[in-house]
């Protein structure tokens, strides 16, 4: 061996060994786990949760970055992933929905399949709903119970006073929006989720909250995702068409007693599908999404044709009317790979606010002021 | 002849190696017939006429013989792995690519699905190739087009010197796993056959901690893996060479669940099987050689979501080579060659039958100026369903000042074109008929040194190469506005730049022999364009892919016992386009201890492996749960039955 070679050798060696004794130290032993960047002025944590707006953020499928965002009314600050701050942990995998009830929030966790339930002062989770198919909306009937619909299998009934699911009432069916019509709940059934949409039965399921079994049912257009209610006690149901084009979206008015269709509104534009039926707060005008948003008096007798926000390109994906001060709440979701931003304008579509939001904001829940309604 | 067991393990380890057979798959046929027995192997290829390519050969794969191409990889390559977990889902990202920006080859024909553009790393079991060739960027438009990133080749070749040998070989590892693989091949100087099988069960159900501390087990994600291949070599001459390959196999695996579905009740589980058949003929003469190839592929894929989904996705390809070399005029090469493809897709989320024809014209000329100046130009053109792509040209050259130093400079510059997949066309619903090609502009600059000494005992080599690549047209799925679906659009714009960092040692001192490898990327590959209004993502690194990834590998052997240690650093990866979330960065240790012991014709080896050695709790992916530390024992049994005279 060649003498002068050494150290080449030995520099090698020794080399090899800092770049091991480095790297072995110099990462942290930390659980690798994603985190988060951001603004320094919204990481602040909130003093409490019971005057502001939640922001839904679904999150990625199957990436496990669901998150809520806060505004307080106060401050107009943008809290993010309030979840994780309160409870050090994720909130779970698309987050599809969350009601206010009393001081508690519900928030639906779809394909984590639970419920969320974290009291509005802190956040902090009190209990943790399991037993439920793919939840989706939750509506109540009363002060001890409350209907959510599933993707698959069933409604499941849940008990509010202990925070359980104590009954279902099957369907086999994925099911949607509900709203209340006295001691009915009028459930949007979209059919069978795993069935393309001509196999898929469209329908409104006429639930009796007291016996909980479907005393009626009511044929409507293909994948009738919204449903609300107005001051005339009408229901106002929006047809998507079906995510495969298969018909014209179409939005529908109903009678609650009689269940007939009363009025029936065909859009012929079916370049970009309606979506997202919201009511006002004096429940007199409706409002969706369609590229913009659009308004329409209950008394409309067409389709309106202008949006009254364009969307300026944007992807809108979410919408909610504030309930006391009407005021238009809209996500954009953006491409979807990066966290979104909310929007808040006044009824007349003039811009409030615009807030940071998470990955993909898709439903707002807004607490019930002190002095409400 | 045999002299002692010593150099029949010698034997094992090198003489099967791809140095041999790379030569003659990839280059000048010629080379094949004159080869030392004993030569170190560099990784770098010094020759490289201005493109990068590098190789892993049996020293590294025959110690992990029952994993499987993610693994080596990650651990060997700067290639970026993307692993969805233990056993599932691997995806790679060269160069600041995406996936189907790379191009995988057995035996050179294509593996990537032409529905989905990919590969699946995790379903190529090392047991399978004999060496891999790996050729960076422009490098690979000598093989396909639209392989930004590069192309990856897996290798098997013969030995024409063996007599029969065989192998047989049981790992048993955490998780209750289990993989067996035996080889035997046997043959003379003119005909060689190789038989190869693995069997690989795994429960797979490690612990991990999930978001509250809490220790969870993995669930829903055993899989069975068999695999078989049957080759045949044939040499007529010393000119005529022809082969046949098989390479069959079958997985079957559930699908976990990810960490956040906690109580999911869709349980997934997907099976693909795959058969691969290669016809090749080569002939070689001094001033010229052919080479002709024809293969078949069928691919068959069910996926199933419990009640929700059951979809099959069945595909054939019928690819066909012919490559010419005439080397007859001073300084100068010429290789003109064509390539046809046909691809039938029988698939769920297509509405019907979907074809493609893709027919490509080839042509590659070398040229020495003077001694030291190597340049070389390639010419592609692909006419895909009878629509000629736009012109595909590479043009490189090397520089090698000195002629006692290896050491050389190269240069290159391409345009390149990628055709959208069949599922960005054809997608049920979603797919884009309208789509155009992909189009990327891509430079390099590099330089390869490497150095022995007079006796073989040390040597040395390093390279260091720096790309810039522009890719417009990318195609990029994205929500349509105003309605639930995806649709893919010519909407991205992608910079990728970096610097590739090799630096290996072999040596031999006191009768200990050392191995050193080095591999580092440092990749900005960034967003350059949007079509959507207020988008945060200009400027900021594609999601999931590192800025910094670096691995180690150090081999020691003596005594007939062997240890290596294999050491692996990656950076952040980001989980949004806006770059406000990432997973942290880690690094992965792993060992391997093993001593072969020698009787008669044969070895039988004894190998310890570890994992994550320093139990780490990580994610690759989030919410991807990995294993933490684990282990495998393998038993290998080696038999030699001589070399042909």
């Amino acid at each position: 061996m060649n003498k002068n070679r050494y150290p080449i050798y030995w520099i090698s060696l020794l080399y090899s060994s800092l770049v091991f004794v480095f790297f072995s130290t110099s990462c942290s032993k930390d659980p690798v786990r994603e985190k988060t960047i951001e603004d320094p002025d919204t990481t602040v944590v909130s003093v409490n949760y019971e005057d502001g707006i939640f922001i839904i953020n679904e999150g990625n499928y199957n990436w496990g970055n669901a998150s809520v965002t806060f505004v307080d009314n106060k401050t107009n600050k943008a809290v993010q992933s309030i979840f994780r701050k309160s409870n050090g942990r994720g909130l779970g995998d698309v987050a599809q929905s969350m009601k206010i009830i009393g001081n508690l929030g519900y928030v639906i966790v779809n394909n984590s399949n639970n419920i969320e339930v974290v009291s509005l002062k802190d956040f902090k989770s009190v209990k943790s709903i399991t037993g439920l198919f793919y939840p989706r909306y939750m509506e109540v009937i009363d002060s001890n119970k409350a209907y959510v619909t599933n993707l698959q299998n069933s409604i499941s009934v849940i008990d509010l006073q202990n925070n359980s699911v104590s009954g279902s009432i099957q369907t086999s069916t994925w099911t949607e929006n509900q709203v209340l019509y006295e001691k009915y709940m009028l459930i949007a059934s979209i059919g069978d989720f795993s069935k393309p949409s001509f196999q898929r039965k469209a329908q409104i399921l006429k639930i009796d909250t007291q016996t909980d079994s479907i005393v009626d049912s009511l044929v409507t257009g293909k994948e009738p995702v919204g449903i609300v209610i107005d001051k005339e006690k009408k229901v106002w149901i929006l047809c998507s068409g079906g995510y495969d084009y298969f018909e014209a979206p179409s939005l529908l008015r109903i009678d609650p007693i009689s269940f007939r269709i009363e009025k029936q509104f065909t859009f012929f534009d079916t370049k970009q599908v309606p979506s997202r039926l919201c009511i006002n707060h004096t429940m007199d005008t409706l409002y969706f999404l369609k590229g913009g948003v659009f308004q329409m008096p209950i008394s409309a007798a067409g389709l309106p044709v202008q949006p009254l926000i364009p969307s300026n390109e944007r992807r809108l994906y979410g919408l909610e009317i504030h309930p006391v001060t009407g005021n238009i709440f809209v996500s954009d979701a953006k491409d979807y790979v990066q966290n979104g931003t909310a929007c808040q304008y006044n009824v007349n579509g003039t811009l409030i606010r615009q807030y940071i939001a998470g990955r993909i904001p898709g439903t707002f829940s807004f607490t019930k002021p002190a002095t409400g309604k | 002849m045999i002299k002692n067991s010593k150099y029949l393990l010698f034997c094992i380890l090198f003489l099967g190696s791809p140095y041999l057979t790379l030569k003659i798959i990839a280059q000048n046929l010629g080379d094949t017939l004159h080869l030392p027995e004993f030569e170190i192997k560099s990784s770098f290829v010094l020759d490289n006429k201005g493109f990068k390519r590098s190789k892993l050969d049996s020293a590294i794969l025959m110690p992990q013989l029952s994993a499987n191409l993610s693994t080596i990889l990650s651990q060997h390559s700067t290639i970026f792995i993307k692993s969805y977990g233990n056993n599932t889902l691997a995806t790679s990202s060269f160069r600041g690519t995406t996936a189907q920006h790379t191009q995988v080859e057995w035996n050179g024909i294509n593996l990537n699905s032409p529905m989905l553009g990919q590969v699946d790393f995790s379903q190529i079991p090392i047991s399978q190739f004999d060496g891999l060739e790996i050729l960076y960027g422009a490098a690979g438009i000598s093989r396909t087009s639209g392989a930004f990133g590069g192309v990856i080749d897996l290798v098997t070749n013969p030995d024409w010197n063996n007599r029969y040998s065989g192998t047989l070989a049981q790992t048993v590892a955490s998780f209750n796993s289990y993989t067996t693989n035996a080889k035997i091949t046997a043959g003379t100087k003119s005909f060689q056959s190789h038989s190869k099988f693995s069997f690989a069960s795994a429960l797979n159900d490690f612990s991990y901690t999930n978001d509250i501390g809490e220790v969870s087990y993995q669930k829903n994600a055993s899989n069975k893996f068999y695999d078989v291949a049957q080759e045949f070599f044939w040499k007529l001459n010393d000119r005529h060479l022809f082969s046949a390959k098989f390479w069959y196999n079958n997985n079957n695996r559930k699908l976990p669940a990810t960490a956040t579905q906690t109580d999911n009740k869709n349980a997934e589980s997907q099976q693909d099987n795959a058969l691969r058949a290669i016809l090749e003929y080569k002939f070689i003469e001094k001033k010229y050689n052919l080479l002709i190839r024809s293969a078949l592929v069928s691919q068959y894929m069910n996926y199933i979501q419990d009640s929700l989904l059951n979809v099959t996705h069945t595909y054939y390809s019928w690819i066909n080579r012919i490559r010419f070399s005439y080397n007859g005029i001073k300084n100068l090469t010429i290789k003109p060659g064509m390539d046809y493809t046909a691809d039938w897709v029988y698939s769920d989320s297509y509405n019907e039958l979907k074809t493609r024809r893709t027919v490509s014209f080839f042509l590659e000329m070398n040229y020495n100026i003077g001694k030291k100046i190597n340049a070389s130009l390639v010419l592609r053109e692909d006419l895909i369903d009878g629509k000629f792509i736009p012109f595909v040209p590479a043009i490189g050259a090397e520089y090698r000042p000195f002629n006692n130093i290896n050491l050389a400079f190269s240069a290159n510059l391409a345009r390149n074109y990628r055709y959208p997949t069949l599922n960005d066309l054809f997608w049920e619903l979603s797919g884009n008929p309208d789509l155009k090609p992909e189009v990327n502009y891509t430079s390099e600059i590099g330089s390869t040194f490497n150095f022995t000494t007079n006796n073989n005992r040390l040597f040395i080599e390093a390279n260091l190469t720096g790309y810039y690549s522009w890719i417009y047209e990318m195609i990029i799925w994205q929500p349509v506005e105003g309605s639930n679906l995806w649709k893919p659009e010519n909407v991205g714009e992608v910079l990728a730049r970096g610097l590739e960092v090799g630096f290996n040692i072999r040596s031999e001192i006191m009768r200990f022999k050392l191995s050193f490898d080095n591999n580092y990327n440092y990749c900005r590959s960034t967003y350059e364009k949007t079509n959507i209004v207020n988008d945060n993502k200009i400027g900021k690194q594609l999601i999931y892919i590192p800025v910094h990834n670096f691995n180690s590998t150090i081999s020691l052997e003596r005594w007939k016992f062997y240890f290596i240690y294999n050491f692996s650093f990656i950076s952040r990866r980001y989980t949004g386009k806006d770059n406000l979330s990432y997973m942290p960065a880690y690094s992965m240790s792993s060992v391997i201890f093993g001593k072969n012991l020698g009787l008669r014709n044969f070895i039988l080896s004894l190998q310890f492996e570890i994992n994550n050695l320093f139990n780490l709790d990580y994610q690759s992916i989030a919410s991807r749960p990995m294993p933490g530390i684990n282990y495998a024992f393998t038993l290998k049994l080696s038999l030699s039955g001589g070399r042909n005279q």
